[in-house]
């Protein structure tokens, strides 16, 4: 019997490394799954003297042949039937935050990579003060320097953000590597379904105001290839931009590709039950998500072309 | 933008933090003595009084004849550095004046501003028809300069100079027309074929020229000018058009095909229609009704008009039946026409790159341009775009956020792209600021914008001829 395989996504909760909540995981399942009933152990026959009975003999031992189980299916023997269970991590997030952290077990480890390679957007909720600068860009660090903050206003707000999300569009557009003459570009850009499929520095897609009472904001940020260090940044940034300093107060994924909240597991539910339970409910979207993605480069004509040369050099 | 950064320490309660003396033991500093360093540091404050957004003019395109106002591109100042042929993108023009409007002819730009200074216009670029009226050459006074390389003023014949405000400019191929707010229309430039209003005198020479004429006869206040490659037309406030000028494609609008040195009333289709826009930059005119009803007249060669008719050259305004919804703006390119509709979209038809990608060279009927090429998404559902312009052989659009996209044929980098090759959709330029008007010409753009926070920046862009 196999252990479970598949991808699933875990709450991961503020203030916590990365590889302990997966090694927490781990823990719970191999726990879960070493207790959970073991098969019955073989039985062989075997001829194990014993002592005759007393008319007969009288003293001689006898071999009597019975049915025993083999001592090398014994559980202390064996010891218990998982040891390690090969679980990889996804996107990662750092230990201030916290979020959708999605995580693949035996086979779905492969499904990892696809899904990396299909370089999906990810989306944050980031929470913001403004009047202090810190050192690290986060409220828990050492303080800078304190500014005045009254003067800004929600205007103002989604000004500076119009004006990031202006540049990060024509930086997606640009770091996508498509010939912009073509055809296909041109039908690409008006879905929206361009983006850079190789390495790349961070690009925001979108972003907007969630919430906004002075000195206290909330964002909406869809990002790509980036690090949770660079929202801070960009939260300072916008301080600075309004000529005032800000802090960033939460980093929390609301969503990595396709997994969203709903499918994330919080800490009760980290057991073999529900873990089963989420792989199954989500296989569904990831494989036409990475159908969709990579099965249409492998459709490109471009490939076909290559597939062709290929049976034509065979034949 | 030099001062705004000045830093103003408001008053803390005046105690050093981390003030322990000899006595106490030293270690890191617990949460109370951090709340109380925190507390007790100062606040900074780098916002000035009343920090007001001024507009700034900004220029991209080919340089070499003057047109973007740059001396520099064309004479360095220093002797190893090199001419610059062209400028990719969007460069900061300084300006004594706030600059109202910009429009670009074939090779030169005309700036102007609203106010009632003496010095109202100011032009730079190719003068050799006088289109930047007379401008007179240092090294020998009775000679002209034939390329201005920096925004000179252009001396106005008004009889009240401290009164009258300039409300626009606008510049054909040779000729240009500077609109006042009391005093008419004032015309300069190449006359052969009458566009500038007056006889046409056999032989005349251009270059050189003081003559400035002034036009007074409409039957209302003329409200907006608009210059075709040789032709005028000048829109009142009662809603009439008039016209002047080359005829040959139709493009007066009379009814024939001769030139037209006064200006004349149109009739046709917008006969006793309120006009509230006119657009024209080659041999194609359009005109907006203020019931959101297009017409046009003049070159069809590219299927401009072809939708109502299948001649090529159309001498009486037409209705053009579209069904794409009420049109705010229209625009008239070189080969192409553009027109915005009340809900913010662009409709396109014509020839040329349009803007729907390379499979899409010529259209009779208008096509919309997708709204998500402009930004619009799920996310931001409230962009549209709010202005239309046309160059030659490019497209301009204005969203409300204050962003320009532009599209076209990339004619000496006059796209402002950064990059020399056309572009087939619509493409973001960056400008720092908010932009707040564009002009388009053959090469050359200017283009003003608003900064974000601070002052904003104007546009320019020079369209030197090819």
């Amino acid at each position: 019997m196999a252990g479970p395989a598949g991808l699933f996504a875990v709450y991961k909760p503020a203030g916590v490394a990365w590889c302990r909540v997966r090694e927490a995981v781990e823990t719970r399942l191999l726990r879960e799954l070493n207790a959970a009933p073991r098969r019955a152990p073989r039985q062989q026959i075997r001829f194990l003297p014993t002592p005759a009975p007393a008319p007969s003999g009288g003293g001689a031992l006898e071999l009597v042949p019975t049915r025993v189980p083999v001592l090398a299916d014994h559980p202390l023997v064996q010891g218990p039937r998982f040891r390690r269970l090969k679980i990889g991590a996804g996107h990662r997030l750092d230990v201030k935050a916290s979020g959708v952290f999605v995580l693949g077990i035996g086979h779905g480890n492969k499904l990892l990579t696809d899904l990396y390679n299909c370089h999906l957007t990810k989306v944050y909720t980031v929470g913001g003060l403004f009047g202090k600068a810190t050192d690290d860009f986060s409220d828990t660090g050492k303080l800078i320097e304190k500014t005045t903050f009254d003067h800004i206003t929600r205007e103002k707000l989604e000004r500076i953000l119009a004006v990031i999300q202006g540049t990060n569009h024509k930086a997606l557009l640009m770091y996508s590597n498509i010939d912009m003459k073509t055809q296909e570009a041109y039908e690409l850009a008006v879905k929206g379904l361009i983006r850079p499929m190789d390495k790349s520095p961070p690009i925001i897609t979108a972003i907007r105001c969630l919430q906004f009472a002075l000195p206290e904001f909330q964002l909406e940020i869809h990002c790509l290839h980036e690090t949770q260090q660079y929202l801070r940044k960009v939260v300072h940034e916008i301080g600075l931009e309004l000529k005032s300093s800000a802090v960033c107060t939460q980093v929390r994924r609301t969503r990595d590709g396709v997994f969203t909240l709903d499918d994330a597991l919080p800490r009760t539910q980290w057991d073999l039950r529900s873990i089963q339970d989420a792989i199954r409910n989500c296989r569904l979207k990831v494989e036409t998500e990475i159908e969709k993605t990579l099965g249409h480069r492998d459709n490109s004509p471009v490939h076909q072309l290559d597939v062709q040369t290929a049976h034509g050099a065979d034949s | 933008m030099a001062g705004a950064l000045r830093a103003i320490r408001t008053a803390g309660p005046a105690r050093p933090f981390h003030c322990r003396g000899l006595g106490g033991a030293a270690g890191p500093p617990s949460t109370r003595q951090l709340r109380e360093a925190e507390e007790a540091a100062p606040v900074f404050q780098y916002t000035g009084k009343a920090a007001r957004r001024k507009d700034r003019v900004f220029v991209w395109g080919f340089s070499y004849s003057g047109a973007l106002g740059v001396p520099s591109f064309v004479k360095p100042d220093a002797g190893w550095k090199k001419p610059r042929r062209i400028q990719p993108t969007p460069y900061r023009l300084e300006t004594e004046e706030k600059i109202s409007s910009a429009a670009c002819g074939y090779g030169f730009t005309l700036l102007a501003s609203n106010t009632t200074d003496i010095t109202k216009v100011w032009g730079t670029g190719l003068n050799k028809d006088s289109q930047l009226g007379f401008q007179r050459s240092r090294r020998d006074q009775t000679k002209g300069y034939e390329y201005v390389l920096e925004p000179s003023p252009i001396p106005l014949p008004l009889e009240k100079p401290q009164q009258t405000r300039v409300l626009q400019v606008s510049c054909g191929r040779a000729h240009s027309l500077i609109l006042t707010d009391s005093e008419g229309v004032f015309t300069m430039g190449n006359n052969s074929y009458g566009q500038c209003g007056r006889k046409v005198i056999e032989d005349e020479i251009y270059s050189e020229s003081y003559l400035i004429h002034q036009l007074k006869e409409f039957d209302s206040r003329v409200v907006q000018v608009a210059c075709g490659q040789d032709h005028s037309l000048f829109r009142t406030k009662k809603g009439s058009v008039y016209a002047c000028g080359w005829g040959a494609d139709g493009q007066t609008g009379l009814g024939h095909y001769n030139i037209t040195s006064v200006p004349t009333k149109l009739r046709g289709d917008i006969a006793g229609v309120n006009i509230i826009q006119v657009s024209s930059y080659g041999d194609c005119c359009l005109a907006v009704s203020d019931e959101g009803d297009v017409f046009g007249w003049g070159n069809s060669e590219y299927l401009q008009l072809a939708s109502v008719t299948e001649t090529t050259q159309v001498n009486v305004p037409r209705h053009l039946p579209f069904k794409i919804g009420k049109i705010k703006e229209a625009a008239c390119g070189g080969t192409g026409n553009a027109v915005l509709t009340e809900e913010g979209n662009i409709f396109v038809w014509g020839y040329g790159i349009l803007g729907k990608g390379p499979n899409l060279i010529e259209t009779a009927v208008p096509e919309m341009i997708p709204p998500s090429l402009f930004g619009w998404s799920d996310f931001n559902s409230d962009i549209c775009v709010a202005h239309i312009r046309c160059g030659l052989g490019q497209f301009a659009a204005l969203t409300n956020r204050g962003e320009l996209f532009v599209w076209g044929k990339n004619l000496r980098g006059c796209l402002g792209t950064g990059r020399m090759e056309d572009q087939y959709f619509p493409w973001r330029v960056t400008v720092p600021g908010e932009v707040v008007d564009v002009a388009c010409g053959v090469d050359h753009m200017p283009g003003s914008s608003a900064p974000p926070c601070r002052e904003s920046c104007g546009n320019g862009a020079v369209q030197p001829r090819c």
